[in-house]
């Protein structure tokens, strides 16, 4: 209510020199006077002119009565202050008038002053009744504010995927969210609170009370927990309240249990190319120890014959090294197609090219047939390393005097690629594994060949990295087809 | 007298061929194999000949503990279990497992007689292989004591 609007009076009678007087009196004191000569006057100025902080009435109107008049308008505005005038002033006037609700009387005939202080007082209740109104709504809307805030955090705190356990100073369990209920099903039937020496994992219970047990500095200890099939780490702190005081011990449970796969995975690969790298290395040592050791009589054909074979060791090492460089970009996503236009039957024969001295060797027939020049949009590069390793393949694995074929053509949208041949071929388990990094084939007739392990899920990445797909045939002991589709460039 | 056969396990076709050469070079005669299935059916020929035999097997791990399983089938064999076996490994420490014995019964809970990383220089392993056929344990035998590796 702004203090420099001035207070507004109803006076309603139907004598119009009490009306008269009255607003003369009110309005030099800085009052805003209405006034009306009946009481349905008065409720139609009421209506129109409202809200007034007091009304005037006389009790004997014509149409409506004075106290009609006042249960009209204290239906509509409650903290209007309602004074009587009246010249009847009788005890059961009174408390009917009271009834009503009724500040006060001012007996006819009254003086100015008596007048004035009856509407003084009534102003001031009125003041002290909306203050009172006011603060009241105020706390109210505090307590609504302050519960749905509640309610917020407990919305909060019950939705989070992190597990919350709060346990009190008496060692009770005093909240347990719906995640750590999950976590720590046995939890989930208690009835809150219950205590902490029940909860049935160790870990947890060891953390919360070394904290609880900890006074003193604010302290957060953290553990791995596994609990059920996963991993938590569980950090715990002391719930510290505003004053400083140490209330409790809350732990969170935060589920590791993807990173730690991901760990496992990380050092197995990485355990793997250790001692992937460790086999090669250890036979070149070993052959130029045995060289170097003067155990063996002095031949150099002999010696010749060793250190090719250190060599083809190293450059195994050499060729591991720059697959895994390249299967790392692709993992990493460093690895960038410059696609261009590309005739597949261009790589196809490069990529045999490459390989016509080790096939001659082997007594092997290469033949590249089906049509020359399915175009794909592709890194050129990229698809020599897929082809070279796959012809590479077919001739390390395939039959002395044997046949290689590879084949291009189409299927739909796809270009196909396959190349075959009648080697040693493999059985259902190393199919389905050939694609896996560092797998090979191990049997007495792979033991010699040398190889990496990784050529073939380069094959398939780099293949994958086009949007194509790599799949294998193949029977023990009659050869092995491997075929490869890559979109066809549109147009 | 006829030599000792030194029978050789290892998928790795250049230890077959160094192991064959450090052994035949001192006048073992070798018979080199790849996989267990075809040593142990070797293995049982030759023991049935009367031969002396001395087995020097890898671990390899590729095909999962083959290595091992085929030390224990050996000292298992009634037929077998006097013969002295020699663990050669790459993977001493792999995934996490360290292979590496360290006491005699490390040594005896791996069905060995002696075990060494690779690549084992060759006068320590011949040296290891005489001890063993003479009845001895070799130098190395404890192995924490200067087996070399």
């Amino acid at each position: 209510m702004s203090a420099s609007a001035p207070q507004r009076i109803l006076v309603v009678d139907d004598e119009l020199g009490v009306r008269e007087g009255c607003r003369k009196i009110l309005s030099a004191e800085g009052y805003d006077v209405i006034t009306a000569g009946d009481g349905k006057a008065g409720l139609e100025q009421f209506l129109e002119r409202g809200p007034f902080s007091v009304l005037l009435v006389d009790l004997q109107m014509p149409r409506m009565s004075g106290l009609e008049l006042m249960r009209e308008i204290r239906a509509r505005d409650e903290d209007i202050v309602c004074i009587i005038i009246t010249a009847h002033a009788t005890i059961d006037t009174a408390i009917e008038g009271t009834r009503q609700g009724a500040y006060s009387f001012i007996p006819k005939p009254f003086t100015p002053d008596e007048l004035l202080l009856a509407i003084k007082n009534g102003l001031e209740k009125r003041a002290l009744t909306l203050a009172s109104k006011h603060l009241l709504a105020e706390r109210e809307k505090r307590l609504l504010e302050l519960a749905s805030e509640r309610s917020k955090s407990n919305t909060i705190i019950s939705c989070m995927t992190d597990g919350i356990l709060v346990v009190n100073l008496e060692k009770l369990v005093v909240l347990r969210n719906d995640a750590a209920a999950r976590i720590l099903p046995q939890c989930a039937s208690r009835e809150i609170p219950f205590p902490l020496a029940e909860l049935a994992d160790g870990d947890v219970r060891e953390i919360l009370q070394l904290i609880i047990d900890s006074p003193g500095g604010p302290m957060i200890l953290s553990r791995e927990i596994a609990l059920g099939k996963g991993t938590f780490m569980v950090n715990a702190s002391p719930v510290i309240e505003p004053d400083g005081e140490t209330s409790g011990a809350v732990a969170v449970f935060s589920d590791v249990t993807a990173l730690k796969k991901l760990e496992t995975a990380k050092s197995m690969f990485v355990s793997m190319v250790a001692h992937e790298v460790k086999s090669p290395l250890a036979a070149t040592e070993g052959w130029l120890n045995l060289i170097l050791s003067g155990m063996l009589e002095k031949n150099p054909q002999e010696e010749r014959h060793m250190i090719e074979r250190s060599l083809l060791r190293v450059r195994t090492l050499r060729g591991m090294v720059n697959e895994l460089l390249n299967l790392t970009a692709i993992q990493t996503g460093n690895f960038t197609l410059k696609r261009t236009p590309v005739e597949l039957g261009e790589v196809l024969k490069d990529a045999v090219g490459a390989y016509a001295e080790r096939a001659a060797e082997k007594k092997i027939t290469v033949a590249v047939c089906g049509e020359p020049g399915p175009r794909v949009l592709a890194d050129r590069e990229a698809l020599s390393i897929v082809f070279t390793n796959l012809v590479e393949n077919a001739i390390k694995y395939g039959k002395e005097g044997g046949r290689v074929t590879v084949q291009a053509g189409r299927s739909g949208i796809y270009a196909v690629v396959s190349v075959k041949d009648d080697g040693i071929g493999m059985s259902a388990a190393d199919r389905e594994k050939v694609f896996e990094e560092f797998y090979r084939a191990r049997n007495e007739l792979t033991a010699s060949i040398p190889g990496t392990g990784l050529g073939l899920s380069l094959v398939k990445r780099l293949t994958e990295l086009h949007q194509g797909t790599v799949t294998v045939e193949s029977t023990l002991g009659e050869g092995s087809v491997f075929t490869v589709s890559l979109p066809l460039m549109q147009g | 007298m006829q030599p000792v056969l030194v029978l050789l396990l290892d998928d790795d076709a250049d230890f077959l061929e160094l192991e064959r050469k450090i052994f035949q070079s001192r006048g073992y005669e070798v018979s080199g194999h790849h996989d267990p299935p075809s040593a142990l059916a070797a293995l049982a020929d030759h023991a049935r000949q009367g031969r002396r035999i001395l087995i020097v097997c890898d671990l390899m791990m590729k095909a999962l503990d083959s290595g091992f399983t085929f030390a224990r089938t050996v000292k298992g064999d009634p037929r077998f279990r006097d013969i002295p076996v020699i663990i050669v490994s790459a993977i001493a420490s792999q995934k996490g497992f360290d292979f590496h014995p360290r006491t005699p019964e490390d040594l005896a809970g791996m069905n060995a007689d002696a075990f060494f990383d690779k690549p084992v220089q060759p006068q320590a392993l011949l040296a290891a292989a005489e001890k063993l056929l003479a009845g001895g344990t070799p130098a190395g035998a404890s192995p924490a004591g200067g087996m070399p590796a």
